[in-house]
């Protein structure tokens, strides 16, 4: 059994026992919170810690939390919907429990919610964030230990990926994040990130193939320094910062190169709430910008703009996802764009597409989704094009369908081509 | 007969016939109490999961037959009643009874876990087991969620939970039991 592979066994055992306590418990909340007799009557008033939210709270709720809280005045009890944010709530605060109470309001027919908070003496989690089987790829994951420290957010991440570039990364992270230390228009916060990794590589024996004549620079490891600037302006969240990426050569004495960066990041997400028909629209822009001006070996520019546009209504789901890239410069293939992933062009070889990545990329999903008891099975068809700026484009298509559950995933995709066709089988979590 | 009492109860448990069913009863059938019973009056839902099988001896691991069900109960915090409703499959074919005492909510779980006449076993000795707990669904919450699976919480569920509190669930043991010595009632209602 590959060395990987052994380390999946234990995330994956891990996996498999949610999985099955979540596909229980999820079915049965529903159920009972249907049939709770408190349905009838309306929420006059909601307390955190026994103390009305709208009033002064001393436990500093975010925004957005704080919204759904005091949204829930005026509407029917609603058990499940209490629970979930019981849930939020000591995830986003870190509190050790977090149980709702009910009681008598001023008049019948009203009722009145306390949630109760047990806070940590230290604050300690570890998440599995993201799992994925992938048929060709093997085993991707992630685990990551996190804590708290006076609201600055601090987190351990071990991470071997197989998915999303040509080359399989393996290593640590480190991710810091501080209490918001600045208020915008009243409301809207500003915080300082900061990002740690460091990886080994691996190569697949196609790109070492294609190598040669490429003028592409193979390494052995990496690391990155990246500190940022996040400012939360709703619906838009921007990020400025810049990024120190050293790499170290695959061969001995080889030269140690740097792609030290300008970084932009911006994302919008907004949700339209209407007659039994749900609409969400997210939008992504990212820049990347290496310059010699920061001591950088390699200069080059990379955008990257995705959106996504995804409507509900009943049991049906359909989604449209797009992305779009170009570099202008040469980058190292980290940076370089991969079709044939977890999420792109699913069901092809990345390795047939191109071995060492391209420098344009366009790729469209189109997901349509019927909900079956707690899950939903979908189908799928995607089609992108992958090329050098020099060179031709090649447009791909590839079908699948699936089973989403919550978190989980499980899907079978097939490229759309002449002659012999091998399914991809893809199981995981978050991707 | 002889009678085997658990979980600290001291009443038998009664078995007999009605019409085309075998039902259990019990003088004083008590598991609305306790934790479960303070999260009802804290506006939660609480599943009771029942089980009620019949068996070759007192220890067999294979029910001869059984019935097994789900019941959600909830506590309306100004009339001061239960509501009780039986889980299925398809939300059409719920059943639910409310404005009830604890006596009657109780009762309401007990009448429905009934083993149909036909899988009785006809001339052999059989042993009756019920048992009555609540379901720890809520607290599987928070395992997992957008940003995954919380490993430190998954450990917790699994392996720091405290066992689970005698008092709160019911397990009772009887017989052994024949059909045709089984006293018979006039038929009460179908299968719930």
């Amino acid at each position: 059994m590959p060395r990987f592979a052994r380390l999946a066994v234990i995330p994956g055992l891990v996996l498999a026992s949610a999985l099955l306590l979540s596909a229980e418990s999820q079915e049965f909340i529903q159920q009972a919170a249907d049939t709770n007799i408190n349905r009838q009557y309306m929420i006059e008033t909601v307390s955190l810690a026994g103390i009305e939210v709208g009033q002064t709270v001393p436990i500093k709720l975010p925004k957005r939390l704080r919204e759904r809280l005091r949204s829930l005045v005026g509407q029917h009890y609603d058990i499940a919907m209490l629970e979930d944010l019981s849930a939020e709530i000591r995830k986003e605060l870190h509190f050790r429990t977090v149980t709702q109470h009910l009681s008598r309001g001023s008049t019948p027919e009203m009722v009145r919610v306390n949630f109760d908070v047990v806070r940590r003496d230290l604050f300690f989690d570890i998440s599995l964030p993201k799992f994925l089987y992938h048929s060709k790829q093997g085993f991707s994951g992630e685990v990551d230990a996190s804590t708290r420290l006076n609201q600055n957010d601090l987190e351990f991440g071990v991470v071997s990926n197989g998915d999303d570039l040509t080359e399989r990364f393996t290593g640590f992270t480190a991710r810091y994040d501080s209490a918001p230390f600045a208020e915008i228009a009243g409301s809207d916060r500003m915080r300082l990130g900061l990002t740690f990794e460091d990886y080994h590589v691996e190569w697949n024996q196609a790109t070492l193939a294609a190598l040669p004549g490429s003028g592409l620079d193979l390494y052995r490891s990496r690391w990155n320094a990246a500190p940022e600037l996040v400012f939360n302006i709703a619906p838009l969240t921007v990020s400025v910062g810049t990024s120190f990426e050293t790499l170290e050569s695959e061969f001995a004495g080889g030269p140690r190169q740097s792609a030290n960066a300008g970084t932009l990041d911006i994302s919008y997400r907004h949700k339209i709430e209407g007659n039994g028909v749900q609409q969400q629209i997210e939008g992504r822009y990212s820049l990347r910008v290496a310059t010699r001006a920061l001591g950088s070996s390699y200069a080059y520019a990379r955008h990257l703009i995705s959106a996504k546009y995804e409507v509900k209504t009943g049991r049906q789901t359909i989604a449209d996802e797009f992305l779009g890239g170009a570099i202008d410069g040469n980058a190292p293939f980290f940076d370089r764009f991969v079709l044939g992933s977890s999420s792109t062009l699913q069901g092809w070889d990345r390795y047939q597409i191109d071995p060492l990545g391209g420098s344009r990329v366009v790729h469209n999903q189109v997901t349509y989704g019927y909900r079956v008891g707690p899950g939903t099975v979908q189908g799928f068809y995607d089609a992108g094009m992958l090329w050098q700026s020099d060179r031709a484009a090649t447009l791909r298509h590839s079908l699948g369908c699936g089973y989403k559950q919550g978190v989980f995933v499980m899907a079978m995709a097939f490229p759309v081509r002449d002659g012999r066709i091998e399914p991809v089988f893809m199981a995981g979590m978050n991707y | 007969m002889s009678s085997v009492t658990a979980a600290g109860a001291s009443d038998s448990l009664s078995v007999y016939l009605d019409g085309d069913y075998l039902r259990v009863n019990l003088p004083h059938l008590d598991f609305l109490k306790g934790k479960p019973l303070e999260r009802l009056k804290d506006g939660a839902t609480v599943i009771f999961s029942g089980h009620l099988k019949l068996s070759a001896s007192p220890n067999a691991l294979l029910p001869v037959a059984q019935s097994v069900a789900s019941f959600a109960v909830s506590y309306d915090i100004w009339e001061e009643r239960f509501s009780v409703t039986k889980l299925t499959q398809s939300k059409e074919a719920r059943h639910t009874w409310s404005h009830l005492s604890a006596q009657a909510a109780e009762a309401i779980c007990l009448d429905n876990l009934v083993i149909d006449r036909g899988q009785v076993p006809a001339d052999k000795d059989f042993f009756v087991q019920l048992e009555l707990r609540p379901d720890d669904a809520k607290d599987q919450l928070g395992i997992i969620g957008n940003p995954g699976i919380d490993v430190t919480r998954f450990l917790i569920e699994m392996f720091g939970k405290p066992p689970r509190s005698p008092q709160e669930r019911v397990l009772y043991s009887s017989g052994p039991f024949r059909l045709s010595d089984l006293k018979r009632t006039e038929v009460r209602s179908t299968r719930g």
